[in-house]
């Protein structure tokens, strides 16, 4: 009977397994059927290239979603994935990639930025040397935004399709949230290339501006140095904005303006060489005295642009200079003291003589140009101007003069610090001037600091860095500075630093990831505000001592693997495609497609010539 | 209710000493708290409304446990009246061997020890082997819900059932004949198929199969095998007995993967899918990239238990031998020996471990020999004192006087008895390994992050705690429970393998 039973039951289990065996779809038949989902068959003909990616591991998402892309295609992936940028630059500078993750964010709004120090020969940060790169780069340069999309457009088929040095990956949006019950909502701005604009920033309660600090985030307490021509890069790029006026500034969505700058007009000459600037008397310089900003009584004037301007372009002005090559285009920086040396220039493509053009919007015309600084008199019509010239025509120079690097420092100041000679600088003895050792807390403290800015840093550690308000930054006008306090809390991580938000430690957070927006969302007493960015994510092609830096065939391979249509769809729709870091600038009209037929091809041509 | 003619103390032990009282309650406890949980989960505040799968499962839940509730106290009057438990009472066990379909184990696992009057080890691993392939078989077939299943499916299936029905039959004859002092000459045919079954990872069914042959060759001449005794004292304890079989269930999952499971499915990213919250396709949703989470933590657990396992296995082998040589020769020997691992023991492990892997980079075999090294000292202090204390027994200088050589004494006198500590100290210690793996992978020090280990799934699901709850939760349970498992285990190991109780 229980043999019986038993028998049955076995009967009745292999009856039921082979019944459900019939209509269950295993993973070769889904491969068979025609779906375009599932991309795992192995490569005919063409044997998989190894390919070694580099990366941050704050950037894990985006390796997983390449690797994924490129191992579906046929590649045996490689992972390099380092800690922080700095070990990741070093393994960069080490060669130890075949593709590297990177990332490019054009800060002064101009094509030109985002493509001669990645991609021309020589350039700060670029591993390239192609005659023709470097050719298009400077042509484009020379043209107007009219001229130039065509050139960019030749540029990019020849760097992305033809050449394949990089493999676009997307364009990213720029993301800050902050604490509405805290900040005035409508004191935040949020701009595509400028960094925010402290002076502008409020209390929502207009009474906590003298006593409460405002709290901002950053991710890197190691500042690389507070004089502006000296780094650029997140630590201090932010900082050295706010801290150093320039004489002209971007708007939100990138035009060149006056508003908030060194000048109250700007004109450029025909012939697109010369520029002028007609300067403001209401700044001072500020410095620290027992941690708190004082006002110098030094007001910033064309001794200190003329200055601060031809040590921006000079290479050997400093040890370590990392911003000379943006302004590699200023011939010649001077002081205009003939007033009819500007009736007699016209504007260009205008009628209007460059004194006119300086002279608009002014209460008093210009009645004397002042060569000292402290006889200009506004109300008074006495004036100073500047006049700069390029080394050829060149419109987007005063794109980089918006950058910080083109802040305006105390030429009384910085030559009274800097008397070391730059030839022989020693890193262990001279200490330069915006070391951030003189502001970090401890022996070392000696805030020499002058800045022309709407803030000054009084000192910092590396849980925190204090900033006062310049006390003779544009007195009494609208861009006087509202909150005496802004302090920036060094958090490293992204989820904490979005904690500290939410728990009210800090105000304002700015670069909130894609995948977190729902959460701010979510939070009533937060508001997020997004824009367009010009940050582009890409892959870098090593271009030495490797199969990629050879084979144009397998670096091709690699490009039409690359699919952003995933990307996309990964970050919700809160990315968008790019060509090249020039995409978020100029619309050339091209697209990258994945194409795993052209794969195949290429990976199969690379391995016919290995 | 109560016999007025027995003292109170009486009723206590009545109580306390019957095995089914004890786990009946525990796993009406348990059975209940699941129950309540499901029910909590089947809510939706937003619409006030109940989800129906999980509120039917919350049910089912329930349903058992009052059940199990009702034979409790069934066998509490019966203790209490008559000091033994009712043919009928037990035969409510059979009732309740049903729960094993709403895979509620805790219930199962109580019923099979009801049914049976006289429990022998053979019978208890048998009931276990088979448990725990039923289990696999269902967990398994989950995946016929997902668009496509790995091409070795169908094969693995018809294994696993295979094996079910195998093990079933050897369950029934087992208990059936068993208790028999001499087992029948075919009993020899049982213990190769449950040996040929435990191919799959069932370890249960290699015990049993041992169990049997040992059994069969002693032809009743001696009490019982040592093995059968640490089994039949381990099974008295539910907690570590479940605990063993959520370790031999994962084992066997990890194995039967190869063949039931598709790895792409784990790895593979898929846009279409992201963040999808569980449904019958995916079981426990899908992660960020859109990949079936319940694959991945399948796949993770063959790195957890490589990973625990290695990582103890090694330093109990050089530790082990290290502290047998040492507590054996003594004097200067020993002095070198230990004073070069106080060295190693003066260094924090977590942090020997993240050096090694900073150095030599991050890779499985990497960090298995990083967990490794740092547990050394620990194990050769654990074995030294064993061997110290066993050399001076009487049975030692017996085989000294008889002139045995000195690696004979050690391996073959010594060690076999000191070896009892190092097994529950490596039990308790897989568990610190799991959770070192899983933590330095959360560092990003672990294996490579699209790898699925539960490190890495649950390091990726914490950002979305808020969002998508279940991205965290899940891998963190499988952390969790694995570690309790074999905290468990090393807890009923002690008190099974402790001389005292003989």
């Amino acid at each position: 009977m229980k043999n019986k039973t038993k028998f049955g039951a076995l009967l009745l289990l292999s009856a039921s397994i082979m019944l459900s065996g019939c209509s269950v779809t295993t993973k070769n038949d889904a491969a068979e059927s025609p779906k375009p989902s599932e991309g795992t068959e192995p490569v005919v003909d063409s044997s998989p290239a190894d390919i070694e990616l580099l990366g941050m591991s704050s950037n894990e998402a985006d390796i997983n979603i390449i690797r994924d892309q490129l191992t579906k295609n046929g590649f045996n992936v490689k992972l390099n994935v380092q800690a922080d940028y700095g070990s990741f630059k070093s393994q960069q500078d080490a060669g130890n990639f075949d593709i590297a993750l990177s990332s490019w964010t054009t800060v002064t709004g101009n094509p030109d930025y985002a493509v001669r120090s990645l991609f021309k020969t020589g350039g700060d940060y670029s591993i390239l040397a192609d005659a023709d790169i470097d050719a298009l780069i400077d042509a484009a340069g020379a043209q107007t935004p009219a001229e130039y999309t065509e050139t960019y457009k030749q540029f990019e088929q020849q760097l992305v399709f033809d050449k394949a040095y990089i493999a676009p990956l997307y364009n990213s949006l720029k993301a800050q949230a902050f604490n509405q019950e805290v900040l005035n909502k409508d004191s935040v701005r949020i701009s595509k290339s400028r960094s925010l604009p402290w002076e502008a920033l409020d209390f929502k309660d207009t009474a906590k501006r003298a006593k409460d600090a405002l709290v901002l985030q950053s991710t890197i307490p190691t500042l690389t140095s507070l004089d502006p021509i000296k780094g650029n890069d997140g630590s201090i790029n932010i900082i050295n904005t706010n801290m150093y006026v320039r004489l002209v500034n971007l708007t939100d969505d990138d035009k060149i303006t006056s508003d908030g700058s060194l000048s109250y007009n700007h004109a450029i000459a025909e012939g697109n060489s010369d520029y002028y600037f007609i300067l403001r008397d209401n700044i001072n310089f500020a410095q620290i005295k027992n941690k708190l900003a004082v006002d110098t009584g030094e007001r910033v004037g064309a001794d200190d642009v003329i200055f601060s301007l031809d040590r921006a372009k000079d290479k050997n002005s400093v040890p370590d200079h990392r911003t000379f090559t943006l302004h590699e285009h200023i011939s010649k920086i001077e002081l205009v003291t003939d007033t009819a040396s500007l009736d007699s220039v016209k504007v260009t493509g205008g009628s209007d003589s460059v004194k006119a053009a300086l002279e608009k919007g002014l209460s008093a015309p210009i009645s004397a140009l002042v060569s000292d600084k402290t006889q200009a008199s506004s109300k008074d019509g006495k004036y100073q101007v500047v006049k700069l010239t390029t080394t050829e025509p060149f419109p987007q120079v005063l794109n980089y003069l918006a950058h910080q690097s083109a802040g305006i420092v105390s030429k009384k100041q910085v030559e009274s610090i800097n008397t070391y000679d730059v030839a022989k600088f020693d890193v262990n003895k001279d200490i330069p001037y915006g070391d951030q050792n003189t502001v970090t807390e401890g022996n070392a403290y000696n805030n020499t600091l002058y800045t022309s800015g709407p803030y000054i840093l009084s000192s910092k550690n590396d849980y925190e860095a204090i900033f006062y308000k310049n006390p003779a930054y544009f007195k009494g006008t609208d861009n006087e500075p509202k909150i005496n306090n802004i302090k920036i809390r060094f958090i490293k991580d992204a989820d904490s630093s979005l904690s500290a938000l939410r728990s009210g430690e800090i105000h304002l957070y700015y670069g909130v990831s894609e995948t977190k927006y729902d959460v701010v969302k979510s939070d009533s007493k937060l508001t997020l505000q997004t824009i367009p960015s010009n940050a582009v994510s890409y892959l870098l092609f090593n271009t030495k001592n490797r199969p990629v830096a050879t084979s144009a065939d397998l670096r091709k391979a690699v490009l039409y693997s690359i699919n952003q249509d995933e990307f996309l769809a990964y970050y919700g729709g809160n990315k968008f495609k790019a060509v090249s870091t020039l995409s978020p600038l100029v619309d050339t009209g091209l697209e990258l497609k994945a194409d795993s037929a052209k794969v195949k091809e290429f990976l199969a041509a690379y391995n016919a010539s290995k | 209710m109560t016999n007025p003619s027995i003292t109170k103390q009486e009723v206590q032990f009545r109580l306390k000493s019957s095995q089914e009282y004890g786990q009946a309650s525990f796993s009406g406890i348990v059975s209940l708290a699941l129950a309540i949980v499901l029910l909590l989960n089947s809510y939706v505040p937003s619409t006030g409304a109940f989800k129906p799968a999980v509120l039917i499962a919350s049910l089912a839940y329930f349903v058992f446990t009052l059940l199990q509730f009702g034979v409790w106290a069934l066998i509490r009057r019966d203790l209490i009246r008559s000091g033994a438990i009712k043919r009928s009472t037990r035969s409510l066990g059979y009732v309740l061997l049903l729960s094993l379909l709403s895979a509620n184990i805790f219930i199962a696992t109580s019923a099979f020890q009801l049914v049976k009057v006289k429990k022998s080890a053979a019978y208890t691993l048998a009931a276990y082997a088979w448990l725990t392939t039923v289990l696999v078989f269902a967990v398994s077939a989950l995946n016929l819900f997902k668009p496509y299943v790995a091409n070795g499916f169908l094969t693995g299936m018809f294994l696993l059932i295979v094996a079910a029905v195998l093990q079933l039959a050897a369950l029934l004859l087992i208990a059936r004949h068993a208790d028999k002092a001499v087992l029948p000459r075919w009993m020899w045919a049982v213990a190769a198929v449950l040996l040929l079954t435990s191919v799959s990872g069932n370890l249960f069914a290699l015990f049993l199969g041992l169990l049997l042959i040992s059994k069969l060759r002693d032809k009743g001449h001696t009490s019982g095998s040592k093995l059968g005794e640490v089994v039949e004292r381990l099974s008295r304890s539910s907690t570590s007995m479940l605990g063993l079989l959520f370790i031999l269930f994962l084992l066997t999952l990890s194995i039967t993967s190869y063949l039931t499971f598709d790895y792409g499915m784990a790895i593979a990213n898929n846009y279409s899918l992201i963040l999808q919250s569980p449904n019958l396709a995916y079981p426990l949703g899908t992660d960020n990239f859109g990949r079936d989470l319940f694959s991945r933590i399948v796949f993770g657990a063959r790195i957890s238990l490589v990973v625990g396992l290695m990582s103890t296995f090694i330093p109990v082998v050089i530790g082990g031998v290290l502290g047998a040589i040492s507590g054996y020769y003594g004097r200067h020997t020993d002095n070198v020996i230990m004073r070069a691992l106080d060295i190693l023991y003066a260094i924090p492990g977590i942090l020997l471990a993240i050096a090694i892997i900073a150095a030599f980079g991050a890779s499985t075999v990497n960090l298995i020999l990083a967990l490794s090294i740092g547990a050394i000292p620990t194990y050769a202090r654990t074995m030294r004192a064993n061997v110290m204390l066993v050399s001076t027994l009487e049975y030692v200088q017996a085989a000294r006087a008889f002139g045995a050589s000195d690696s004979a004494i050690l391996f073959k006198h010594i060690v076999p008895n000191s070896i009892a500590p190092m097994i529950v100290k490596s039990t308790l210690t897989i568990g610190t390994a799991v959770i070192s793996t899983s933590s330095l992978s959360y560092l990003g020090l672990g294996v490579e992050p699209h790898i699925p280990e539960w490190g890495n799934i649950l390091k990726l699901g914490s950002a979305y705690l808020e969002t998508h709850a279940y991205t965290a939760i899940y891998p963190g349970l499988a952390i969790i429970a694995l570690v309790l498992s074999f905290n468990f285990l090393g807890d009923g190991l002690r008190d099974a393998l402790d001389p005292k109780l003989d």
